[in-house]
């Protein structure tokens, strides 16, 4: 059976008992080539899809999934479905009206290209980081692609689907210098292959992870933080969940009462933008078929939106923001696409730590509460220049304060794609704690 | 899953194209899913996945397949695109055309279930939940209590083109209390999340009254922490999920994964002095029913009880064929991976730091000041280096030998190398807690483990 016939047999099996259906089903390509030592290390090569089912019956909710395509796997997920939608105490759930979506093509020719090109691509970049006599160890070079078709069918009508992916080059080394020995990865992302450069990236790699070493210890105190446009987005990612209406209303956000108020530095604006031009989680729309739309999370400082899938904007009684997101294993969530920091008037670096890296945002950083602490690198910055690299301290307070102190933003957007989808510039916050040696 | 023929098929197929080894895993996994907040359902889940993945050896190189799609025909092909990506020889030789004799290999159910997942209806369930919601709410802070409930039933074969055809089921259970305290100062979380190697019977071996009351504690301890002293200091470290430091400090140091690619500091140190004389660290895959245990790896090899470090000496890394391939160590059955979809590395099971004979009492005597890292959060560490950090989920001063006032956000940061030479006394009391392991192969649920023990040295960020 194919994902479509699956869609549909779904679809029939659940009109004829009297539950309301919706059918997410992906189908996603990969290709990784693993460089190392001159040849390819690991070469990956896979297709794999799986449909996934959310039942609405007499208002509650239910879900269930298979990769396995046949009508007993099928009716199995029906079943289960219903069961489980059977344990909800709530039952003021329901599916969107849907509407014919169209189909989209977000990926265009951005990854053709023979596969001997991106084997090369593979092996280049391992070359280009070796010409630099401080790396000792290459952990992997890779040169990488994703491609998804996602697939939404609902018996209230909505139908469509759309094609996305991205290719991406990697490199992970140690490089050392007498007893300092530092362990780096750079990765660019991009939909066109054209756009990834092995020479560029390795360059890059050299240049933010040669300048650590030699690094030495941070005196414990308050610093001006410089952060550069990726660990700020490290920063900022675990406490994008205070944004999602389903934590708003499930009592686990500190935004809850705070709509319309300021809450950060009225230079700071962070929005969420489905349709970028180098966006690389663009999305005509949500998993639920709502169409997207750029949104506000934080205008000049003040929180003008959350974000919100269909159920959650009826509770709050918003409007749908299109940030339902849901894959074909999950439930219901919220999520951003690509979340972007406005760009400013510019920083420029007087005295304090320029943060690099940080390490540990899974472990050190309190959705609920907002405090972090996270393990950091970076730079200390003297008479207005990055003068010489610190290690083994970490920067640690509550994101609001930290929010609230932001003196600049930088004006060059960087994307990543690490602990979320998006892009910042440099954000320059003024008396952070770090505690060092 | 896979008949024996197809299989046989496939891999004759896969030497006859230039390949110097041929595997292929299936799986089916049949996974549920259930999240309660204060009791009632927010969303449960159930789900079939179901794959191969085919690996082939040239040389050392490796090329990796997967797909959804377990039809002969489509596994051939698959076969075939893999053999045309490498490239290079194209050679096609008569190799692999005799047939394979299996020697086949069954599971002895060591860590098989006594509940099945059969045995009782999701009612059932929510009830005994009921019972951790309960004894979290320990006062009136407690405002909220989410509850995960995990299950998974995985079916698992592995043949290979040394006849190797092994089949596991890997039956786990774990159900996850986040208690969620607020007063005039903020909101706080605590955590208990028991899980094993079996099925409903979790319930009785990990009792949700008891592990309830510990999220409700400790999320009520951490709303009067006042912010973590900053700076190095000697640190205690609590057993359990402490062993998390090691984990990371130590243990992704010692997978060939990182040390067959020599980005590893522990790289070519076997029979050197690396820890202090206090500590011997073991990976054991065979625990009974732990929740990082299973009969085989998932590269069908028998896992094993593997002694790394022997009273500081290093004795063994944790190796999988192809890490055994590139150093000529033994294979250690240490070859894991999250489902079909990866490729298997060298990973850890049950990783633990083993008893030693000093009593608690006497790591916190002397301490002028200190941190008692009582309950340990997650970390992470860059093997290259051996930096790690991880954080403090329940934390306390420890002032003169006495343990004092609760603190939050402290951070542990280091460098493996360093801390276990650091490690001065290890107590009695070793007891193992699980977690999922994130790494190249995917997220794999793994033990980690100590007893009490004192490090007489670590730099503690936070921000008072």
């Amino acid at each position: 059976m194919t994902l479509q016939e699956a869609q549909t047999y779904l679809l029939e099996r659940a009109r004829e008992r009297g539950v309301e259906l919706e059918a997410l089903a992906t189908g996603s390509r990969e290709l990784t080539l693993r460089a190392r030592g001159g040849d390819l290390e690991e070469i990956t090569e896979a297709e794999s899809a799986g449909i996934g089912v959310r039942v609405v019956t007499g208002g509650k909710t239910g879900y269930a999934y298979t990769e396995e395509l046949t009508p007993e796997a099928l009716d199995w997920v029906l079943a289960e479905a219903v069961e489980n939608a059977e344990l909800q105490a709530d039952a003021d759930g329901f599916l969107p009206q849907g509407a014919a979506l169209g189909r989209h093509d977000l990926l265009g020719e951005g990854l053709s290209a023979p596969v001997d090109e991106k084997k090369r691509m593979a092996l280049a970049l391992e070359r280009e980081v070796q010409k630099d006599p401080r790396v000792r160890q290459v952990g992997a070079a890779t040169y990488a692609e994703r491609e998804h078709q996602t697939e939404l069918a609902s018996t209230q009508g909505a139908a469509g689907g759309f094609r996305s992916g991205y290719a991406y080059q990697m490199v992970n080394a140690v490089m050392g210098e007498g007893a300092s020995v530092k362990q780096g990865f750079e990765l660019k992302v991009s939909r066109e292959i054209a756009a990834l450069d092995p020479a560029s990236t390795a360059q890059d790699f050299l240049y933010k992870t040669g300048r650590l070493l030699g690094a030495r210890p941070l005196a414990s105190g308050r610093y001006t933080a410089y952060l550069e446009p990726k660990a700020f987005l490290a920063l900022l990612a675990p406490f994008v969940s205070m944004w999602s209406a389903k934590q708003v209303i499930e009592g686990k956000s500190r935004l809850a009462d705070k709509l319309g108020q300021r809450v950060a530095s009225a230079v700071f604006t962070l929005y969420d933008d489905p349709d970028h031009p180098e966006g690389l989680a663009n999305a005509p729309f949500d998993a639920e078929g709502t169409p997207t739309r750029r949104v506000y999370l934080l205008r000049e400082g003040v929180v003008e939106s959350f974000l919100h899938n269909s159920q959650t904007a009826r509770k709050l009684g918003h409007e749908p923001t299109g940030h339902a997101s849901r894959s074909y294993k999950g439930v219901l969530g919220v999520a951003p696409h690509n979340l972007i920091v406005a760009p400013g008037a510019g920083v420029r670096l007087e005295e304090g730590v320029l943060v690099t890296d940080l390490m540990g945002v899974h472990a050190g950083a309190n959705p609920i509460s907002g405090d972090f602490s996270l393990q950091a690198l970076g730079l200390k910055v003297e008479g207005g220049e990055a003068a010489y690299p610190v290690e083994n301290f970490t920067i640690s307070g509550n994101v609001f304060e930290l929010l609230e102190r932001i003196v600049a933003v930088g004006q060059d957007l960087e994307w990543s794609v690490i602990f979320l989808v998006g892009a910042s510039p440099m954000v320059e916050v003024a008396d952070l704690a770090f505690a060092g040696a | 899953m896979l008949n024996e023929s197809t299989a046989e098929r496939l891999i004759a197929h896969a030497l006859a194209r230039g390949a110097d080894f041929a595997e292929v895993y299936a799986e089916r996994t049949k996974s549920r899913n259930l999240r309660l907040l204060d009791l009632e359902v927010q969303e449960a889940t159930s789900g079939i996945e179901r794959g191969a993945g085919i690996r082939l050896f040239f040389g050392t190189q490796v090329v990796y397949a997967y797909t959804n799609d377990l039809s002969e025909a489509n596994l051939l092909e698959v076969t075939d695109t893999l053999a045309r990506l490498k490239g290079g020889r194209g050679r096609v030789d008569a190799r692999g055309a005799g047939g394979l004799d299996f020697r086949k290999t069954a599971p002895a159910g060591l860590h098989a279930p006594e509940r099945t997942f059969e045995a009782h209806d999701k009612r059932w369930r929510i009830e005994r939940l009921a019972e951790a919601d309960a004894a979290a709410r320990v006062g009136p802070e407690i405002r909220k209590v989410q509850i995960y409930l995990i299950e998974r039933d995985q079916e698992v074969l592995v043949a290979n083109s040394e006849g190797v055809w092994n089949t596991d089921r890997r039956v786990r259970t774990r159900y996850m209390v986040t208690a969620i305290a607020e007063n005039e100062r903020g909101l706080q979380t605590g955590f208990a999340g028991p899980g094993l190697s079996v099925g409903l019977e979790l319930f009785d071996l990990e009792p949700p009254a008891e592990h309830g009351r510990a999220a409700g504690e400790q999320a009520r301890t951490l709303l009067g922490a006042k912010p973590a002293p900053a700076g190095p200091m000697p640190v205690v470290i609590g057993n359990a999920f402490g062993g998390v430091i090691f984990h990371e400090a130590l243990g992704h140091l010692l997978e060939t994964t990182s040390v067959a690619r020599k980005t590893s500091v522990l790289t070519d140190k076997l029979g050197e002095k690396i820890a202090s004389d206090v500590v011997t660290y073991v990976d054991d895959g065979t625990l009974p029913h732990a929740w990082g245990s299973s009969e085989y790896d998932d590269e069908g090899a028998p896992t094993e009880r593997t002694v790394l470090i022997e009273k500081g000496v290093l004795k063994s890394y944790m190796v999988d064929r192809w890490g055994s391939l590139m150093t000529g160590y033994r294979p250690t059955g240490s070859g894991r991976r999250q489902d079909y979809t990866y490729a298997p590395t060298s990973r850890m099971r049950n990783t633990f730091i083993e008893a030693g004979d000093a009593s608690i009492e006497s790591l916190f005597e002397g301490i002028e000041f200190g941190l008692y890292a009582k309950k340990m959060g997650g970390g992470q560490v860059k093997p290259g280096s051996g930096e790690y950090n991880f954080a403090v989920q329940e934390g306390y001063v420890i002032r003169n030998g006495r343990v004092e006032e609760p603190v939050k956000g402290a951070m542990l940061v280091g460098k493996g190398p360093e801390s276990i030479q650091r490690i001065v006394a290890v107590a009695a009391d070793r007891k193992n807690a699980p977690g999922m392991c994130g790494s190249l192969s995917g997220s794999i649920p793994v033990e980690v483990g100590q007893p009490h023990l004192l490090i007489s040295e670590i730099v503690v960020g936070g921000e008072g």
